[in-house]
């Protein structure tokens, strides 16, 4: 047979076989010989390189924490951000390596791991800021002005607190079209992590961080969010045993490397510390 | 909360319930676009078909070159190419009109197409005496040819119209809130997208079916050897 | 980015379009041949699923259908990769396209055939695959020419449901590097390429299939 038909022969046999569907023990898992681990293609959590390789905070400590735990074939699946949570409870994939904010709704959902990362809010605009661009209050304020936001982000929950009508928000479908919708003009600003919106600043000349800036105060207290690993609620056995082993890693020098070398500072890594799953959930 | 809307995530019935006037927006969209689209299509692919048939063949190589590209590569990469690209050139068109805009471009394609077929079917001997008959090429045009292509064209026309239909959802890429982005947007936030997406199959299905039974309603009453336009 | 390093990353999508394509419309007129004999068939359990088929993926939005199966789906508990679900919804929804066309032409072939058949005593499945098919076949290649290029530019969606197809890769590149314009460009031209390379085939295909019927000599 040539190689195109093997080709051909092979998709139909994919074609054929549906993904197993079943919950994951860490016992299982190592049966099975790997593990899905979904990421939603965000710079600087968890994202796939030019090389294809999965990088990010979350995949390199995911990466260190399976490894312990003696699962070392990894299985990266890039998802939209919004189908994290959903793929997850469709068994698409066994765990989330996102840094997604741990958040009371989301818990009701699926189970987080202790935090990981914790961090600020951020906008992206255009090089030069020349909407002069400092918070969400501006948007309220300024019907003309347009934000981004990723579907299924937490940022619009601030946004609708601050008081920022639907139709000045732009939903995107993938973290990846924000840079591009801002350079083209369909935003004025994209909404997300002060981490994310760093990242992006210093990596592309056409964008910077809109500075000084402001933060969105809900509740009386400035946006700050804890991001976990994501995992299905009935694989407690594998949420017990990760949890052990990253709290494990976090002890080791590692973990503060791997953080800072993604740009967090040692403040937020501290911070990171501060709660627990428990207290998040409860939205405390 | 969408567009003030609150979901009920009690029973899936009661769900879907609370999510139909937020889809019922998106629809609104997607019939505006798909009517914008079409009137779009309908003109351009005329300017276009009447191009390819120019007597000069400066002119009708290069259009029949711009056809075949049109219906030969993607709406969905036209589109990211119109949004994205337009607005380096300093043109700001907002995303539902370049969406209804990148439908009109590539369905005008395939109309130009329907347009040159039914001139072309005209008996020749009808040109033949117009031109003994020393008519003007206007009148010619409206008098002889187009009355006699029309019943051959506008099937094919409407076949176009509901092909539309189905491809506005392509819009969501671009954050055209039609229905099926609403769909994804209130998947996204309740985690569920079995009934949303259900739901929007649901009315496409309705909608293209009303609308292909309109369509064959007027096709039977039209005159089948033609329509005088004076 | 000079376009010589663009270039690469945008091969190796078309690479996976291509074969997404070809995968997808060779099941696709699986879908269609059967689904288009069953629509004329005599037995309604044969019929009514067929016409069902038909209505349904004619009817309803392909983006729609690949949603569907994407993210609807492995809620019931059917979880497709994401690569089997692009190729199943590409050709479940070019197959009823498709069907269309068969029973069109088996239609248009029957017509006093089917007398001659009889009185021939041929059974009705002999008439069917001797007689029919052997003579509607080269009336659908038109038809299916123009579905595959349909289908190759319908499949530019599955890059919506994350599978590193030509226009994900473009995509990609694109937020990466935001050199805009030569990748789309580029994109676009590579669609149009393999658009010439498939109707040229299905062309080639059309000459084989009336040959092989008798039409040419």
């Amino acid at each position: 047979m040539t190689t195109p038909w093997k080709r051909l022969a092979l998709l139909f046999a994919t074609l054929m076989i549906a993904l197993p569907a079943t919950a994951a023990s860490p016992q299982q898992l190592k049966s099975r010989g790997y593990i899905r681990i979904a990421i939603a293609n965000e710079i600087p959590y968890g994202y796939m390189n030019l090389q294809g390789k999965a990088v990010g905070i979350a995949p390199d400590m995911a990466r260190q924490v399976l490894a312990r735990m003696g699962i070392h074939n990894i299985r990266w699946v890039v998802l939209p951000f919004g189908a994290l949570i959903p793929a997850l409870k469709a068994e698409r994939v066994d765990m989330v390596a996102a840094g997604q904010a741990i958040l009371p709704a989301r818990c009701q959902q699926v189970a987080f791991s202790e935090p990981n990362s914790s961090y600020g809010e951020g906008l992206l605009v255009k090089k030069g800021n020349p909407k002069n661009i400092h918070g969400y209050r501006d948007f309220a304020q300024r019907p003309d002005l347009q934000m981004g936001i990723v579907s299924g982000a937490d940022q619009i929950d601030y946004a609708h607190a601050m008081g920022i009508p639907d139709r000045q928000i732009v939903i995107l479908g993938a973290n990846m079209d924000a840079v591009s919708a801002l350079i083209a003009g369909r935003i004025d600003a994209y909404a997300a992590t002060r981490l994310s919106t760093a990242r992006l600043a210093d990596k592309l000349s056409q964008v910077t961080l809109a500075q000084p800036f402001r933060d969105p105060v809900i509740d009386g207290k400035p946006a700050r969010s804890w991001g976990g690993f994501t995992f299905r609620k009935d694989d407690t056995a594998l949420l017990a045993a990760f949890n052990r082993q990253l709290k494990a890693v976090q002890q080791t020098p590692f973990y503060a490397t791997t953080l800072k070398h993604y740009g967090l500072p040692q403040k937020a890594i501290d911070a990171a510390m501060a709660k627990t799953t428990a207290q998040l959930c409860a939205g405390r | 909360m969408l567009f003030g809307y609150h979901w009920n995530l009690t029973s899936d019935w009661a769900f879907a319930l609370s999510i139909l006037p937020m889809l019922l927006k998106g629809l609104v969209v997607t019939v505006e676009a798909t009517v914008l689209g079409y009137l779009l299509a309908l003109t351009l692919g005329l300017l276009l078909a009447l191009l390819r048939m120019a007597p000069s063949r400066l002119v009708a190589w290069p259009t029949a070159f711009i056809i075949e590209f049109l219906r030969d590569t993607p709406l969905l990469v036209q589109l990211y190419f119109l949004y994205f690209v337009l607005p380096l050139y300093g043109i700001n068109l907002p995303a539902f009109l370049t969406g209804t805009l990148a439908l009109g471009l590539q369905y005008s394609a395939y109309t130009s197409e329907v347009y040159r077929a039914g001139i072309k079917a005209v008996p020749k001997g009808q040109w033949e005496a117009a031109l003994a008959l020393d008519l003007t090429p206007l009148r010619t045009y409206r008098d002889i040819i187009v009355p006699q292509a029309i019943p051959r064209i506008l099937p094919a026309l409407g076949n176009y119209l509901v092909s539309i239909i189905k491809d506005t959802p392509i819009l969501s890429a671009v954050t055209v809130l039609e229905m099926l982005d609403v769909a994804k947007m209130v998947g996204d936030r309740t985690f569920r997208y079995m009934v949303p997406l259900t739901m929007v199959g649901v009315l496409f299905l309705l909608l293209t079916l009303l609308t292909a039974t309109a369509l064959r309603r007027l096709e039977r009453r039209l005159p089948q050897r033609g329509i005088p336009l004076r | 980015m000079m376009f010589a390093q663009l270039l690469p990353p945008l091969l190796r999508g078309a690479e996976i379009t291509a074969q997404i394509t070809l995968a997808s419309t060779l099941l696709g007129a699986l879908f269609a041949f059967a689904a288009g004999i069953g629509k004329l068939s005599r037995h309604r359990a044969l019929r009514w699923p067929a016409v069902g088929y038909i209505e349904v993926f004619r009817g309803t939005s392909l983006l729609v259908q690949l949603f569907w199966l994407f993210f609807a789906l492995p809620i019931i508990g059917i979880s497709l990769s994401p690569l089997s679900a692009g190729i199943l919804g590409l050709s479940l929804n070019i197959g009823a396209y498709g069907a269309e066309v068969v029973r069109g032409a088996l239609q248009a072939t029957a017509r006093g055939q089917r007398e001659a058949a009889r009185a021939l005593n041929f059974t009705p499945r002999q008439t069917l695959w001797r007689i029919l098919l052997p003579q509607a076949l080269p009336e659908m290649m038109p038809p299916f020419g123009n579905l595959a290029v349909q289908n190759l530019k319908d499949s530019a969606l599955v890059s919506l449901i994350t599978l590193a197809d030509l226009t994900y890769q473009a995509q990609n590149l694109r937020n990466i590097t935001l050199q805009t314009v030569p990748i789309l460009t580029a994109t676009l031209l590579l669609y149009f390429a393999m658009a010439l390379v498939l109707t040229a085939a299905m062309r080639w295909l059309e000459r084989r299939v009336r040959y092989a019927a008798g039409h040419e000599r």
